[in-house]
């Protein structure tokens, strides 16, 4: 068709300056958020990969608060186990030298006094808080742990922190682990997720071998009471067992010293060496089970770190607007209009009449 | 010279009766759906007249319109097109503006702080401050679900409002073509063709045609008639049906919410032809609300549901944060005198799938005491948060879709649907858009005033006058001088 009439002329000029004017409208909505998405219809995969990048790094920088948190917890258990052994040392070095014959009952007597103190100090350490939370009492954080008469009332949970997706590391050693003898020192943690057995992160359905650690109800354990300490008061050891539960605790240890210092029972004191060997290699043992949690908690958090700057890299690109094509399409659409504007101008102003007498 | 004077006389009406009609096109260069009119001229018949076979003059034969009925097809096919998916683009975009999280905080964010307040809860069970928290960020998660399912049904409301509108518009533009055909009928009767009156009808179409497909034809007895593709005729000759509309309740609705809106001939109210339009406007709004909206209210639906229930499957195995009696047998009592201490719902348990997310909310109990958000697994074990962990660990369990997909992720699937579906809506609108700028260009330049063609015209016929003119002054002096003979 070689016809033009006024209104397809119009209609063609309002078409393209329409189209003009729409595309510089959105360049100018792209330049004032300088994102390159608005809306999820702009680009709709990049927006989900970027809400999906979002829920991962704020997951992520839980999981750095639930390290830090984790290490100031270890950081203090390690410290506390530090100085019980300092004071398991101590009392060992007085039952050597005691335990020789060249000390008379008057010294012995004075010296006790010195392991009582030592005994106070240890169930200060046991009844250490952080915050208002006991760190030895297992799951009865609330509650002072140990008596004064080093009875244990907590329970043997662990509590467990996640540091990193589907990584659990217990943040606290209980009571029964610490200080009794005979106490759990296996590496086998309870997952925190095996009550749950119907969940499919739970340890049951990620391995159908799975057997459920002997704590898992973190209900206190029924612990034998061990025979072979001689009680050096006989007719008080049906009292002393009610009293410390069982034989082999950190506390009973340094109460039978200090009985056997005041009555000047060397067969006892020297019968408490090998005790005291024990309980110190345990509290070395448990110092390095901390110590490696928290190597592996930090090595997590260097990588959680760099997974982030990754992450907010990717989703960088995703979203944001390339500042420098943004300007440039810019300036090159406001151009374009002007030529639009131009060219209608010489299709709009003049008619046949204007040159017709 | 009698003929001369008529032959001129000819001229001069013929010129005069062009002129006139150039002066209507131009008149009306921007009426809408104009035609422009041209005359065609003949000539008068030949008479015989001393053996000489001779012209009489000019005479108008007909004034006609410059139409292209094909043309005029193409452009309501295109004009249905184009409403279609600009209503549809116009919709999807209101329904993805609930979704966008670009700028700020949407559900993905909100259910994600949830389940770290949890986390953080997990570090910390015996603290008070952060227990409070999780309850104010579950407060969140509740009202934005509550947000999106009300908005959604929002939308749906407004369309069962915008095609009462559009079938109240449509009833008038009937109303009117059932009287343009009266008058073309009795004009046209006499003789020719009315071509004003049919660029009235033809504009009424086209009007008609932004609402639903249709077909146009001559029927048997000369009549008009209009049908609706797929429905039914809605004008034939003088007489239309109108339509109307009827709110309908929620179990016979075909979106599933009360009150929402069916179309149905107004002579038989008891069959719904809402789903049967097809193209143009009515079509669009059905398909949204029936389609898009209805599955993501489902969908909405179905992720506050599973939330709800996975959360309190893990809430309700736990013990309430304060003493609890042990009974003579060692195991812990199930409630005292303050209430539940274990089965504590964390969210009021959801009756049944269907507006889940608007009933969402926290359980009274948790509303009352912030004590019972359970954390521990065993009674009496402030340290415990085993309940804490598991609840946080929700966020990886694949409980959607059948156990294919996280809560998460069937949220962002939703999303990623919609952006894909309004990204397509939109790019459609915009081809059809120049679709229909491309046919309507095509129609104007057949039909439409040239203002330089008119002119140009306009001084033809002007010239052709004064010739005309000049003609009958030529016969009038001759005649005179023939008088002039005898003095």
């Amino acid at each position: 068709m070689t016809r033009v009439s006024e209104n397809s002329s119009h209609g063609a000029i309002q078409f393209s300056l329409n189209r003009a004017k729409r595309k510089m409208e959105d360049l100018q909505m792209k330049g004032s958020t300088l994102k390159g998405i608005t809306r999820p219809s702009d680009n709709p995969i990049a927006n989900v990969e970027a809400l999906t990048i979002t829920s991962r790094v704020s997951d992520n920088k839980q999981y750095l608060k639930n390290s830090d948190y984790a290490l100031m917890n270890l950081n203090i258990t390690e410290t506390s186990l530090d100085r019980l052994t300092e004071i398991v040392g101590k009392a060992k070095e007085i039952a050597i030298a005691q335990s020789s014959d060249f000390y008379d009952g008057e010294i012995r007597k004075n010296v006790s006094n010195e392991i009582r103190q030592l005994q106070k100090q240890a169930i200060a350490i046991a009844n250490k808080r952080v915050g208002q939370k006991y760190i030895f009492g297992g799951f009865k954080s609330l509650e002072t742990p140990f008596d004064k008469n080093g009875k244990y009332k907590g329970d043997n949970g662990h509590t467990s922190l996640e540091v990193a997706k589907d990584f659990f590391v217990p943040i606290n050693l209980h009571g029964q682990e610490v200080f009794f003898t005979t106490g759990n020192t296996g590496n086998r943690e309870a997952h925190p997720l095996e009550p749950f057995p119907e969940m499919q992160n739970s340890p049951q359905q990620k391995d159908p071998n799975y057997k459920p650690s002997p704590d898992a109800l973190g209900e206190p354990k029924e612990i034998d009471n061990s025979r072979d300490l001689a009680s050096v008061d006989n007719a008080a050891k049906g009292q002393n067992e009610a009293d410390f539960h069982q034989r082999d605790n950190l506390f009973a240890q340094l109460d039978s010293l200090a009985n056997g210092l005041e009555n000047n029972d060397n067969v006892l004191v020297r019968s408490l060496l090998e005790k005291f060997d024990d309980t110190t290699s345990r509290l070395i043992t448990l110092r390095t089970r901390v110590g490696s949690i928290s190597n592996s908690i930090m090595d997590s958090k260097n990588n959680i770190e760099s997974n982030n700057i990754d992450s907010q890299t990717r989703r960088s690109k995703l979203v944001d607007a390339d500042v420098a094509e943004l300007f440039s399409d810019i300036t090159r659409q406001q151009s374009v209009l002007k030529q639009s504007y131009q060219s209608s101008q010489g299709l709009l102003n003049k008619t046949l009449l204007d040159f017709v007498r | 010279m009698a003929d001369l004077l008529s032959i001129g006389k000819t001229g001069l009406a013929v010129s005069k009766k062009s002129l006139e009609t150039t002066a209507h096109n131009i008149a009306n260069v921007n009426t809408e759906g104009y035609s422009r009119q041209r005359v065609n001229q003949q000539t008068n018949s030949p008479i015989a007249k001393g053996g000489l076979i001779q012209g009489t003059g000019a005479k108008i034969r007909s004034i006609e319109r410059n139409h292209d009925p094909y043309v005029e097809k193409r452009l309501r096919a295109s004009t249905s097109n184009q409403s279609y998916y600009e209503h549809r683009a116009n919709q999807m975009t209101r329904v993805e503006n609930i979704f966008n999280e670009v700028d700020n905080d949407g559900l993905n964010k909100v259910i994600n702080k949830f389940y770290n307040a949890f986390r953080e809860l997990a570090n910390q069970p015996e603290n008070q401050t952060i227990r409070s928290v999780v309850r104010d960020t579950s407060k969140l998660v509740v009202k934005d679900f509550q947000r999106i399912r009300g908005t959604l049904d929002t939308i749906a409301r407004s369309i069962d409002q915008k095609m009462d509108g559009e079938i109240t518009d449509i009833n008038t533009t009937m109303r009117s073509l059932a009287n343009l055909n009266k008058k073309i009928q009795a004009l046209e009767a006499a003789g020719d063709e009315t071509g004003d009156l049919r660029d009235q009808r033809d504009l009424n179409i086209k009007e008609l045609s932004k609402s639903f497909k249709i077909h146009t034809y001559i029927d048997g007895k000369g009549g008009y008639n209009v049908n609706a593709v797929n429905v039914g005729t809605l004008v034939s000759g003088t007489q239309f049906q109108e339509l109307a509309t009827r709110p309908i309740t929620k179990t016979d609705s075909t979106n599933n919410m009360d009150g929402s809106v069916e179309i149905y001939f107004k002579e038989r109210p008891n069959q719904p032809i809402t789903h049967r339009f097809k193209s143009g406007t009515l079509s669009a709004l059905a398909k949204v609300r029936n389609e898009d909206l209805k599955a993501l209210q489902e969908e909405t639906d179905n992720i506050a549901f599973e939330f709800a229930n996975t959360v309190n499957a893990i809430h309700r195995k736990g013990f309430a944060n304060r003493k609890v009696d042990i009974d003579a047998n060692g195991k812990p009592m199930s409630s005292d005198i303050t209430g539940k201490t274990t089965g504590i719902n964390f969210f009021n348990v959801p009756i049944q799938r269907e507006g889940a997310a608007l009933q969402l909310s926290l359980s009274n109990e948790v509303k009352d005491d912030i004590n019972n958000i359970v954390t521990g697994f065993a009674p009496n074990s402030p340290g415990d948060n085993r309940i804490a962990i598991a609840i946080s660990k929700l966020q990886h369990e694949k409980v959607m879709a059948d156990g294919s997909a996280t809560i998460e992720e069937k949220y962002l699937q939703t999303i990623g649907n919609i952006g894909l579906e309004t990204g397509k809506a939109r790019l459609d609108s915009e081809q059809a858009e120049g679709i229909l700028v491309q046919v309507q260009a095509l129609k104007e330049r057949y039909s439409g005033v040239s203002i330089d063609e008119e002119t140009a015209n306009m001084i033809r016929y002007q010239h052709a006058f004064e010739a005309s003119a000049k003609v009958m002054q030529s016969a009038n002096e001759m005649f005179a001088t023939v008088l002039s003979i005898k003095r």
